[in-house]
């Protein structure tokens, strides 16, 4: 009993050494992440509000709970670029379902998650059953899912969710709200179980090294399947956030948060090669993304530069993770002739 | 199913042919194997008994790696039957001739560099407390296997990245025996690395042959296949062209094997 103690107490200050180093990129992010609000609270007024606060984390909300399903496929080392498009069809869907056909909110959703669940087993599919790279298949999903949610609707925008429904994107529990909320606790569950159980350990086992996964005798198909089928789930979830706070549907929400959810998963230190990340770097990386455009139109500047921004970003992003991983040096990132 | 004390130390050291139970772990018989037009196995019959380690040798394109594949379930038979224990079986997967205790240990691609060394002796077979890993249990566990293969591992808790290749082949040979009991096949175990640490994964060999696992190893190098074999089987041209004795052969007479020119 004494001994186990002593024990333990000896190795505190190196599981705390060994976190420090462990975590360094998530402690960076954070570092990151404080000096651009200290900044921003100095450079605009506005930043340091409650309502503008909230509406970053609203922001990231929704984007963010695609992102954490993204991470978990790139851990696996698979990738699915059909989470905007799967998001958008699930906002579509739920409007058409719940407004235009006025079944009750309840059937509605769980058809609209059950469309996750089928598109999730079709990119999972192709991907792992067809040996068609996922990058391709889930490319092909991105036009595909896109389209069938325009055709479904003729490209019109559906409004006009009931009270009850509407809760999903309005609701708070004291002052935060909902979205922020599920978006913290999927991040929060995601991440245990990647930690702590028997799929998580297989799951960054497949994406560091999958012939040896294989041959250890875990069943990688299973693996990422599962991990497919995450994915679309949870931007099927996020799709009907959406709806909700728009409070309508539309082909065209959230076109544009692939770049985003990419950007972020990426800031956050999930690997590009897999096996290697965690949903709180993602949920950091889009929490950083979300006050740079929030910054950059507080601070006056055009609002399309926002996308400049967060693709410069991504690009970054990259080149640090390389840099660090000593991949790459960064003398090698000037041209040939220039280094002459 | 624990490892808490290495039980070789009770059992015969050295040479204790006369202590084993006789009987094949594993049987293979008439095993015909061809990739389109190459006849990669042509009957190939074989057998490892009861703690017996035997040595496959023979040139590049022999056919060791198609009979060894075969032996694990990476790769079917066209034609022929393996029987393990007595009991005829059929290999779909890796997975079916683990779940028999038959392991293998092949170059290069046994780890996953991103995880724990004590996660990777567990992989596969990870151990759960109510669904949550038993993190704990795997790093006291894995500890002990290594100090009874008497394997030098800094950390268990570090990343298998910062590994020397013969200690990232000490791991992978633990994790085998760990879920390998009947039957270990470890695939060239010494060639990728220098020289002291070749002699170190020999160590190794030598102490699991203490513990009374069946083991099969494929090499090229026959100054280790001579230290550690009890039985050298030749392949050719697809062909198992002679199986000997360590004690009955020279290392002359095996060169002969595989390259032909006696038989």
């Amino acid at each position: 009993m004494v001994d186990s103690n002593q024990a333990q107490a000896s190795e505190g200050p190196a599981r705390v050494r060994r976190g420090l180093i462990r975590y360094r990129q998530l402690w960076a992010l954070l570092i990151a992440v404080l000096l651009l609000w200290t900044y921003l609270s100095f450079a605009s007024p506005y930043f340091m509000t409650v309502q503008n606060l909230t509406n970053i984390a609203l922001q990231s909300s929704v984007v963010g709970i695609m992102a954490v399903g993204f991470t978990i496929l790139l851990i696996g080392g698979e990738i699915d670029l059909a989470i905007g498009s799967t998001q958008a069809l699930a906002g579509t869907m739920a409007a058409l379902l719940i407004i235009q056909r006025e079944l009750p909110i309840w059937a509605g959703v769980l058809i609209v998650l059950g469309m996750g669940l089928i598109v999730g087993n079709v990119n999972g599919y192709f991907s792992l059953f067809t040996k068609v790279p996922s990058f391709i298949v889930t490319l092909a999903m991105l036009g595909v899912l896109q389209g069938l949610a325009f055709v479904m609707t003729s490209g019109q925008t559906i409004g006009g969710f009931p009270e009850a429904f509407k809760v999903l994107g309005h609701g708070k529990v004291g002052v935060i709200p909902l979205p922020v909320i599920i978006f913290f606790s999927v991040t929060v569950v995601v991440q245990l179980v990647l930690s702590h159980t028997r799929y998580g350990v297989e799951l960054y086992a497949t994406g560091g090294n999958r012939e040896a996964a294989e041959l250890v005798g875990i069943s990688v198909r299973r693996v990422l399947m599962l991990a497919f089928i995450a994915s679309s789930m949870l931007c099927t979830l996020a799709g009907l956030v959406l709806s909700a706070r728009l409070n309508a549907g539309h082909g065209s929400f959230g076109s544009e948060s692939l770049l985003d959810a990419v950007a972020a998963v990426i800031i956050g230190g999930t690997s590009l090669n897999g096996g290697a990340g965690n949903t709180f770097g993602t949920l950091l990386g889009i929490i950083l993304i979300s006050t740079i455009k929030n910054g950059l139109i507080l601070l006056g500047v055009d609002p399309f530069w926002q996308q400049v921004a967060v693709g410069a970003l991504i690009l970054a992003a990259v080149l640090v993770d390389k840099t660090i991983k000593g991949e790459l040096a960064p003398g090698d990132l000037l041209p040939r002739l220039v280094r002459r | 199913m624990t490892v808490s004390a290495p039980p070789g130390m009770s059992g015969p050291n050295g040479n204790g042919a006369l202590d084993r139970i006789p009987g094949p772990v594993m049987m293979a018989r008439g095993v015909h194997k061809s990739f389109g037009q190459v006849r990669a196995l042509i009957d190939a019959t074989f057998q490892v008994d009861e703690g017996e380690t035997v040595a496959i040798v023979g040139d590049n394109g022999a056919g060791k790696s198609t009979l060894v594949k075969i032996l694990t379930g990476a790769i079917q038979p066209d034609t022929g039957s393996l029987e393990l224990d007595g009991t005829e079986v059929s290999f779909r997967t890796t997975r079916d001739s683990l779940q028999l205790g038959v392991t293998a240990v092949y170059q290069n691609l046994a780890l996953a560099d991103n995880m724990t060394v004590a996660e990777n002796v567990f992989l596969g077979r990870v151990p759960t407390r109510w669904l949550r890993v038993d993190r704990r249990r795997m790093e006291k566990e894995s500890a002990e296997l290594l100090d009874s293969l008497a394997i030098n591992v800094p950390d268990v808790r570090a990343r298998t990245a910062l590994l020397s290749g013969g200690q990232r082949q000490a791991v992978a040979i633990a994790r085998a025996f760990r879920s390998g009991r009947r039957l270990m096949i470890l695939d060239e175990p010494t060639a990728a690395l220098g020289v002291q640490e070749g002699q170190k994964v020999l160590d190794i060999i030598e102490g699991l042959k203490g513990q009374r696992v069946s083991i099969i190893v494929v090499s090229h190098n026959l100054d280790h296949v001579f230290r550690v074999a009890d039985r050298i089987v030749v392949m050719r041209g697809g062909r198992i062209v002679g199986s000997r004795r360590k004690e009955e052969t020279t290392t002359a007479d095996i060169v002969h094997l595989i390259v032909g020119t006696r038989e």
